[in-house]
């Protein structure tokens, strides 16, 4: 009795040094919230008299105190742009790329593990319980050699920062020097409580101490999402300042600084990048591990953590494109310019590409579906209908990746006799892609309704209505969403980008409303057969490995769309880019460096994998405790 | 289930005939109209009848004891996609985006032979067949493939190698980010907040909704709306000023864009690329009123450095027209079209 009390106070004691933590920079940050000196304040603009000068926000066009000195003009040269013989934006570009893939993997693995331990904790099968628990706890054992690579490589970051852009970073550091601090103590903080809940873990598996680990994974997430969002602060800045005037004198208002008017978009949109991300690149590590199995013990366990993985990222994956559509509809309220250089201009090529990632993930994940339906028996009732989904995602992915600018040849465009195809022309705007990713992503929705029944027979009284019900559900939402896209085309352009919220709303619809229904049809249903995990065919472990490397391809080129939109900007209309390099990539050049970016990552984390098995080699035996064929039913499956 | 099913292989041999006589140049592609303002539905549609019709084929074909092979019917279908392409849509499709369309389609046929063990394996079987030289035709097949396949590919790789004295592909960038603001004649607007001064409802106040209200019908046919006729003398107003601008587009810009708006006036041919067809929905329907204003005021030479390879030979108008003709003619553009001008509200 009093060891576990002992250990229930170091545990609360823990849990309550972590909350320390977590508001340790926000109690530092009080006093000095500008500077880190005293913030000028009115009275004291009195006391100066008239040699305080003023300042108008950019952005929030409200008056401040110029406390800050305005963006350097740089020149090219040693002074303001040190080098090697080569690009120097070039090594940024690397080092910069292989952080955010890091950080973007160490952020979203632990929200996966907090939601499975979470999952685990609540269910009732002690073997299911125990299941999630060593999944969540190898999730986490993955993460974190990853974690001090991350930090490895955000220090290369910073230093190249230092060394081959000392003007620029000493402009952004001046003005973020208090959330920069904030930052580098809040890693402090996310470091501590990662430690703790991982060398933790078994002390505190069973009764209130699960709770109080559970506890510190909210905590440590907390912080890891904050840590993100300080961080999206400074590219908001660069892309749409705010809190300094014209000449980019900052105006002592920080809040102005971080709350930028792309900040909140930017935020959302990479945090569900991350979780699809971390997701895809943990499944891709089960689906190296099954193929890898010698046994069928480990083939069922590693096809378990694939698919729990998978699924995890795509839930995640399907709001994406309308995160990303919010983050472009503000791209566009801020800056006109900026939307139509993205999405109708100089980087509209990317963003074909772009839809072809996207397009990919969604094939990846269908194909990953009824790969896994043949390891169900009972499931053999849907195969011969999914010739009618390739069809219905092949015709939406066509339409979605057509491009509205063609690339050919001049005699090519003299023989189309003019520079738009007046068939497939019509393809190339925005309201045939709605309609083209609506209707992908409402066929994904089928198809993980089809899994979820897939050896299940559905007992319920009203089954044959209910079946129906669907169907109809379904067959009125892909009409709604096509009448949706071609009545776009007869409407002004403002009512038509107002469509995809009722386009959005169908395929949402059908998200949750037939998952829900498909879930009350299907309790207590009759078992057609287990599922039999491990028994799954190898080329569903490849799709997983698409669905990663597409992920990470993806990343990689958003990043860079989104970057290189400022053109010739360090600060968008502020601090002008005046090395050698501040022009626009040639696309193939772009595509290159992106494909080196998504090799190295993969190349590392193969070793980063090797580590983990290393570690995975010494474990005790009870770590493989009780798996599959008996294994029951995860949740995220049925 | 029977009966739907002949009717669905009755429309896959119409079909794949009609097909076979477009790719032999028997029957024009143009014989089965592609109507304009439906074109993209309509492509979807005969597509979709194809497919039941496919469906229909394979069905009757299974039931009378002649089961097309899984690998033929993948192999037959993306073939007929690749000609379809190519033969079937009309003007021709440039490479770059068959080449798309194909590999996508290239990829479906993949998931769909492949999507179950059974479908896979049969699907193999052939190609198995072959590799095992299980039979003597077989074996004979795989000596011809060792020695085809290396010539087939070198012959593509000498293909892609060779020097060639074609024009190079160009990745035109049609709609160049346009500049935050423009000064034409002496006055500065600002893109994104400026308006154009005679789209105005008849108290003279700037209103979107009263000019949408009196362009054209879209489709085919273009028809005015009643009481709304631009060259009614009686007309004042909005309407007033879309004559004027009609006046002044077909005094000056018509020999190029055509009395249709199409981008095929008397001089079109001349140029390549032909100039710009307001009536598809992908140009002025996607922008700001101002955009236009700014390309008219500006021309071919005003593009933007993001505008390469700055293929257009549109003058510079503010050298030839003011400020307000320029406006009038963009308002006359728009009703001419049925197209209503992008607004960020």
């Amino acid at each position: 009795m009093g060891r576990v009390t002992r250990k229930n106070l170091f545990s609360i004691m823990a849990l309550c040094a972590m909350v320390g933590l977590l508001l340790l920079p926000i109690v530092m940050a009080l006093p000095s919230p500008a500077t880190g000196e005293e913030a000028p304040t009115a009275d004291g603009a009195k006391k100066d008299g008239d040699k305080v000068e003023k300042g108008r926000d950019v952005y929030y066009k409200t008056e401040g105190i110029v406390v800050g000195a305005p963006a350097p003009k740089t020149m090219d040269g040693p002074r303001d742009y040190p080098r090697y013989n080569f690009e120097s934006r070039v090594l940024l570009w690397f080092a910069n790329q292989q952080h955010l893939y890091y950080g973007s993997f160490v952020l979203a693995v632990p929200i996966f593990c907090m939601v499975i331990e979470f999952m685990g904790v609540m269910t009732k099968d002690k073997a299911l319980a125990k299941r999630y628990d060593q999944l969540a706890y190898d999730f986490i054992k993955i993460s974190l050699t990853a974690y001090s690579l991350t930090a490895i490589l955000g220090g290369i970051l910073i230093f190249t920062f230092l060394t081959l852009y000392p003007a620029f970073f000493g402009y952004l550091s001046s003005i973020f020097r208090p959330v920069m601090h904030i930052y580098a103590l809040m890693f402090v903080a996310e470091s501590g409580t990662l430690y703790v809940y991982y060398y933790g873990w078994d002390k505190m598996k069973e009764g209130f101490l699960k709770w109080i680990h559970l506890s510190m994974s909210v905590i440590l997430n907390v912080i890891g999402t904050l840590l993100m969002m300080l961080a999206n602060s400074w590219i908001g800045f660069m892309m749409s300042p705010a809190g300094v005037d014209e000449q980019g004198r900052f105006l002592g208002n920080i809040w102005h600084v971080i709350h930028t008017a792309l900040w909140n978009p930017l935020n959302v949109h990479r945090l569900l990048g991350n979780m699809a991300f971390g997701g895809g690149v943990v499944a891709a590590y089960a689906a190296y591990k099954f193929l890898a199995s010698k046994t069928d013990e480990d083939r069922a366990h590693y096809d378990w953590m694939g698919y729990i993985a998978m699924a995890l990222g795509v839930a995640f994956l399907i709001p994406l494109p309308f995160a990303g559509y919010w983050l472009m509809r503000e791209v566009y309220a801020y800056r006109q310019q900026m939307g139509i250089t993205l999405m109708g201009g100089l980087l509209a090529w990317l963003f074909i590409i772009q839809a072809t990632m996207i397009g990919i993930l969604f094939l990846s994940t269908n194909y990953y579906l009824w790969q896994a339906m043949g390891r169900m028996r009972g499931a053999e009732k849907y195969q011969r209908y999914i010739k009618y989904l390739v069809f219905l995602l092949a015709c939406g992915y066509l339409v979605f990746i057509t491009p509205h600018t063609m690339v050919m040849t001049p005699a090519e465009l003299k023989a189309m006799g003019g520079q738009q195809h007046p068939v497939l022309g019509n393809y190339g705007v925005m309201s045939a892609k709605n309609g083209g990713i609506n209707v992908i992503i409402t066929t994904t929705v089928l198809s993980f309704v089809w899994y979820m029944r897939g050896n299940k027979v559905s007992t319920v009284s009203w089954a044959k209505f209910g079946n129906i019900f669907m169907g109809v559900f379904f067959a009125c939402a892909y009409i709604n969403i096509i009448w949706l896209a071609i009545y776009g085309y007869y409407i002004p352009a403002n009512v038509r980008v107002g469509l995809s919220v009722p386009q959005v709303a169908t395929t949402l619809s059908c998200l949750f409303f037939m998952f829900a229904l498909n879930s009350v049809m299907m309790k207590g249903a009759k078992q057609m057969g287990p599922i039999e995990w491990g028994k799954i065919s190898v080329r569903s472990q490849y799709a997983l490995i698409m669905l990663a490397t597409a992920f990470t391809w993806m990343m990689g080129l958003m990043g860079y769309i989104r970057s290189s939109v400022r053109l010739f900007w360090h600060v968008n209309e502020i601090m002008r880019d005046n090395s050698p390099w501040a022009y626009t990539h040639t696309t193939g050049f772009a595509a290159n460096m992106i494909s080196f970016n998504v090799l190295f990552f993969w190349l590392s984390i193969l070793f980063v994998f090797w580590l983990g098995s290393l570690a995975a080699k010494k474990a005790p035996v009870e770590a493989k405790a009780g798996v599959p064929g008996s294994v029951p039913q995860p949740a995220g499956s049925h | 289930m029977k009966a739907l099913m002949s009717i669905g292989a009755l429309v896959g041999v119409v079909g794949l005939l009609l097909l076979v006589g477009m790719i032999f140049d028997v029957i024009p592609s143009n014989t089965v109209r592609l109507v304009e303002g439906y074109m993209p539905f309509q492509m979807l549609l005969e597509f979709t009848c194809y497919v039941a019709g496919f469906a229909g084929l394979s069905y009757m074909a299974s039931s009378i004891g002649m089961a097309i092979p899984r690998f033929w019917q993948g192999i037959g279908f993306w073939a007929f996609v690749l000609l379809y392409l190519k033969f079937r849509v009309y003007p021709p499709i440039p490479f770059s985006v068959r080449a798309m369309y194909g590999t996508v389609s290239l990829v479906a046929v993949f998931m769909w032979v492949s999507a179950n063990e059974e479908d896979w394996k049969e699907f193999k079987r052939p190609i198995m067949n072959v590799l095992d030289a299980s039979s003597g035709t077989n074996k004979l097949l795989r000596y011809a493939y060792l020695i085809l396949l290396p010539i087939i590919i070198g012959g593509f790789s000498f293909n892609a190698m060779v020097p060639k004295s074609e024009e190079p592909i160009e990745l035109r960038t049609v709609h160049p980010a346009p500049p935050a603001s423009t000064k034409v004649h002496g006055k500065t607007f600002v893109l994104q907040t400026s308006q154009n001064p005679y789209r105005v409802n008849p108290e003279g106040k700037y209103d979107q909704e009263f000019t949408n209200a009196n362009i054209v019908e879209q489709g085919m046919g273009r028809l005015m709306k009643p009481n709304a006729n631009p060259w009614d003398e009686k007309n004042e107003g909005y309407l007033k000023y879309v004559r004027e601008g009609g006046e002044i587009f077909f005094q000056n810009c018509h020999f190029c864009h055509g009395d249709n708006l199409n981008g095929r006036g008397l001089h079109a041919f001349a140029f390549n690329p032909i100039p710009a067809n307001f009536t598809d929905p992908g140009t002025i329907a996607q922008l700001q009123e101002t955009f236009i204003f700014w390309r008219v005021s500006k021309g071919g030479i005003g593009l933007p450095n993001e505008g390469f390879p700055w293929a257009s030979v549109m003058p510079p108008w503010e050298q030839h027209l003011t400020v307000d003709e320029i406006w009038k003619v963009v308002l006359f553009e728009y009703w001419h079209t049925g197209y209503y001008p992008r607004t960020w509200d």
